[in-house]
C-alpha cells in the first residue's frame, strides 16, 4: 500500500486486482448505473450480435482500473485516466487488472501509471494511463 | 464523410453542441463504486463525511447527442474506442451537474483494415459555476471500402 509519494518507487507493480466480472455484478451495474442492455446482461443476446458472449461495459472496465489504484493508494487522488478499449472484456471470464508506475514527480507529488486489463490467455483487452497525486508525507 | 479532416476540424472543433443536466443520487454513485470494486467508504458509503463519486464515474454520463446535428453522417461503422476522464473537484452525492459537449479532436489513423477516423467528444461537467470534470468519449469510425 502506498500512503505518500515517498512510498512510491519507479517501476513498481501495483498489487494485481481480479475484478468481479460475473453476470450478476454486471446486471447490478446495469440496474443502478446504466448499460443494462442485452449485449451486457445476456450471453445469448450478445452472441446474436456477433460477440463471443456478454460484454463488460467499457465504463465499468475503466471503473475497475480506477479501483485498483485506490486499493493500492487510498490517499491518492486520480487526476486523469485514459483508457483504450482494444478488445471486448467478456462477462463471466476471469480477467486481471495490472498497473506499473512509469513516472514520478516528487516535487509535485504526482505519479504516472500504465494500466491494463488482460484475460486468461494473457491478451490485453483494455490499456491506458492514469496520473494520480499523492500526499507528500 | 466526404469532407477532409481539416475542413471538419475548422467547422466543428470546440463548438458547443449539447447541454444536459444530470440529477445524480448518492446511491447511484455508491453502486457504481461497489460494482467496480472500490472498497474505500468515501466512495461506497453515502453517509461517509467525505463521500464522493470515484473520478471515473463521470464516464457513465451520456449527453443528449454525441455529435453536432449538422455533422456529416459517417459512412462507416462507429465503435467506442476509449474514455478519458480529467478530474478537477470532488462530485458529492445528490447533486445536479450540467454537461456541455463539444468536439475536442478529430484525427485519422491507417490500420491493417484501412482508414480509421477518430472523433473525440468532450463533455465538460459543471456543479453550478465550478468545473468539476471533463469526460471524453473517443469514437472510431472504420470507413467502408470506397466510403
Amino acid at each position: 500500500m502506498a500512503d505518500t509519494i515517498k512510498d512510491v518507487e519507479f517501476g513498481v507493480e501495483l498489487p494485481n486486482f481480479v475484478p468481479d466480472t460475473s453476470l450478476e455484478n454486471v446486471k447490478r451495474f446495469g440496474r443502478f448505473v446504466g448499460w443494462g442492455g442485452p449485449r451486457f446482461t445476456d450471453h445469448e443476446a450478445a452472441r446474436k450480435e456477433g460477440f463471443p458472449g456478454a460484454l463488460i461495459p467499457g465504463v465499468m472496465s475503466q471503473g475497475f482500473l480506477g479501483a485498483m489504484i485506490h486499493r493500492w493508494a487510498p490517499g491518492a487522488v486520480i487526476n486523469s485516466i485514459d483508457t483504450i478499449f482494444r478488445a471486448p472484456v467478456l462477462v463471466d471470464q476471469p480477467h486481471t487488472i495490472t498497473g506499473v508506475v512509469t513516472d514520478i514527480n516528487e516535487e509535485e507529488g504526482t505519479v504516472e501509471i500504465d494500466i491494463s486489463i488482460t484475460n486468461e490467455a494473457d491478451e490485453t483487452r483494455v490499456f491506458g494511463t492514469a496520473t494520480a497525486t499523492f500526499p507528500k508525507g | 464523410m466526404d469532407e477532409d479532416l481539416e475542413s471538419l476540424r475548422s467547422r466543428f472543433l470546440n463548438k458547443e453542441f449539447d447541454e444536459v443536466t444530470f440529477e445524480l443520487e448518492a446511491g447511484r454513485m455508491a453502486e457504481y463504486a461497489i460494482t467496480c470494486g472500490e472498497t474505500n467508504p468515501k466512495f461506497t458509503d453515502p453517509t461517509h463525511e467525505d463521500f464522493q463519486a470515484p473520478p471515473t464515474f463521470v464516464s457513465t454520463l451520456v449527453g443528449g447527442r454525441q455529435l453536432p446535428g449538422d455533422f456529416p453522417r459517417p459512412t462507416g461503422v462507429g465503435m467506442d474506442a476509449g474514455k478519458f476522464v480529467e478530474w478537477k473537484a470532488p462530485i458529492r452525492g445528490d447533486i445536479t451537474l450540467t454537461g456541455k459537449s463539444h468536439l475536442h479532436d478529430i484525427y485519422s489513423k491507417t490500420g491493417r483494415t484501412g482508414l480509421m477516423i477518430f472523433l473525440v467528444t468532450r463533455m465538460e461537467l459543471f456543479d453550478g459555476d465550478t468545473h468539476v470534470a471533463n469526460a471524453d468519449t473517443r469514437t472510431v469510425i472504420r470507413e467502408k471500402p470506397g466510403g
